[in-house]
């Protein structure tokens, strides 16, 4: 029987997994969320920000991750179009401009921001490094024109900025190391200010730069998305994932301490 | 020559970047923007590099006839259609927005989310306190994990009411994330920057020389 469980098919446990996640989505249980103290700083610095503000948000996360940062993206995109904040958009990652452009294009939709005015998106430059510094000294020598092919001179919101002294924030929504890189050289060499929001998995990597001041808020996974949709009252996408996620991790834990019971009765029975 | 030049170029560049970001004076800070520009001008031949890198490997695969190299095809009629569509018609595209939305964006978000699969899997089979430190590391983890949902909190009340700990799963993960995780992150960050700086004055030098290739 032990020894039944201990080599149970792997398929059993997939089964388990799908339901935990198909479940809660179907049928969404709402739970207490606690605001950490990561994303209430991100939140107080953008609610701060005076009427006419410009941020940036870096789309830094590919198709494969876009479930965690895409309920940051809308929710943070709503804050600042609520509040009369102006949003550029650009992204490091080649394959996500399509994705990112198309977000901004919804939401801006749902709340009434006009291209061009509210918000614009950049698109893809190749080269990290030479973006980030490149754009600290002018934005318009790395992008000439938009996404959309629109010179930048002739975008109305780029009017008055030339390069970061003139944005407020920069909100990196990122799946990989692209974080440590808008720290070192955009907030190192210029003093732009950075924001993160990151998948669950590089979160661990984002403390000590917390600590230090070099982030100035940070949105965890789909914790961060819903804690920032507890904000502003507007449950979303972040919120139905992070439910989806509850069980999913309680499903895991309970496995791995079955596992152990199961694991330490066969030790002492072999002994 | 073919090893002395980019030698020189390098040792010549690493000095003169060095140099710029300690002399604020005009010149310097021109020299700056210029380099800058050129990084951006070599930047997309990285990218084309990669592409033919990756079309070599795959008819590499094909002509060796090595395992799953049928697989390959599907490599190059990727290559070819995204290309024939974007590169004309550019990225806005209805045809190149349809294959991206339909095509791509469902096999990335597909392949990623195989993960929860495996690793809960791995994880039943796998994460066993086998010893002192795998113990340690199954209870942080589970920590974390609890305190990353909020049904955590409301089991870790539940479970913990008795103990000192009691004040919930994400208070006790904030902890381990503020005080532990920092303190080791922030060796490994030092040790890692003390290891870039050392390696970047041997490729300035020319000392570290295997970027060149050739082996020495």
């Amino acid at each position: 029987m032990l020894e039944k469980f201990m080599n149970m098919d792997r398929r059993i446990i997939f089964l388990l997994i799908a339901l935990v996640v198909i479940i809660p989505t179907l049928i969404p249980v709402r739970m207490p969320i606690t605001v950490s103290e990561p994303t209430q700083k991100l939140y107080n610095y953008i609610d701060t920000l005076p009427s006419g503000s410009t941020i940036m948000i870096a789309f830094d996360y590919g198709p494969s991750s876009l479930a965690e940062p895409e309920p940051m993206a809308k929710a943070v995109m709503q804050h600042c179009f609520s509040k009369g904040v102006k949003v550029i958009g650009m992204t490091l990652y080649p394959n996500t401009p399509t994705l990112a452009h198309k977000l901004m294009r919804k939401i801006a939709a749902e709340n009434n921001a006009v291209y061009g005015e509210d918000y614009t998106f950049l698109g893809y430059r190749p080269g990290t490094l030479q973006v980030i510094l490149g754009m600290g000294t002018n934005i318009a020598s790395v992008f000439e024109t938009d996404y959309e092919k629109t010179p930048i001179t002739e975008i109305p919101m780029m009017e008055n900025i030339t390069n970061y002294d003139q944005i407020a924030l920069l909100l990196d929504l990122a799946a990989g190391s692209s974080t440590e890189a808008w720290i070192v050289y955009a907030n190192t060499r210029y003093g732009l200010k950075i924001g993160a929001g990151v998948t669950a998995v590089i979160i661990a990597q984002m403390y000590p730069y917390l600590q230090t001041g070099q982030l100035i808020g940070l949105m965890p996974g789909y914790l961060g998305a819903a804690e920032y949709e507890k904000l502003l009252n507007a449950p979303g996408d972040g919120t139905v994932g992070l439910n989806t996620a509850s069980y999913a991790h309680l499903l895991i834990i309970g496995l791995v301490v079955l596992g152990n019971i199961a694991f330490f009765i066969h030790r002492r029975r072999e002994a | 020559m073919k090893r002395q030049v980019p030698l020189a170029l390098c040792f010549l560049f690493g000095i003169a970047m060095i140099f710029t970001q300690f002399v604020p004076h005009r010149y310097s800070q021109e020299l700056y923007k210029e380099v800058i520009d050129w990084g951006l001008i070599i930047s997309p031949f990285a990218l084309a590099l990669a592409v033919i890198t990756l079309i070599q490997t795959h008819a590499t695969r094909v002509r060796r006839r090595t395992e799953h190299w049928q697989y390959s095809f599907i490599v190059f009629a990727g290559i070819i259609i995204m290309v024939c569509v974007g590169v004309p018609f550019g990225e806005q595209n209805s045809v190149f927005v349809w294959l991206y939305d339909n095509v791509q964006v469902p096999m990335d978000a597909t392949m990623f989310s195989l993960l929860a699969f495996f690793i809960a899997s791995a994880a039943f089979r796998a994460f066993r306190a086998r010893s002192f430190e795998a113990t340690l590391l199954l209870i942080t983890a589970m920590i974390v994990m609890l305190g990353n949902v909020p049904i955590g909190d409301l089991v870790w009340n539940k479970v913990m009411s008795w103990t000192p700990w009691a004040d919930g799963a994400s208070g006790t993960r904030q902890w381990i994330l503020d005080i532990l995780n920092s303190a080791a992150r922030r060796g490994i960050i030092l040790g890692v920057s003390l290891g870039v700086i050392s390696q970047s004055i041997r490729i300035i030098l020319g000392i570290e020389r295997s970027y060149l290739g050739g082996g020495d």
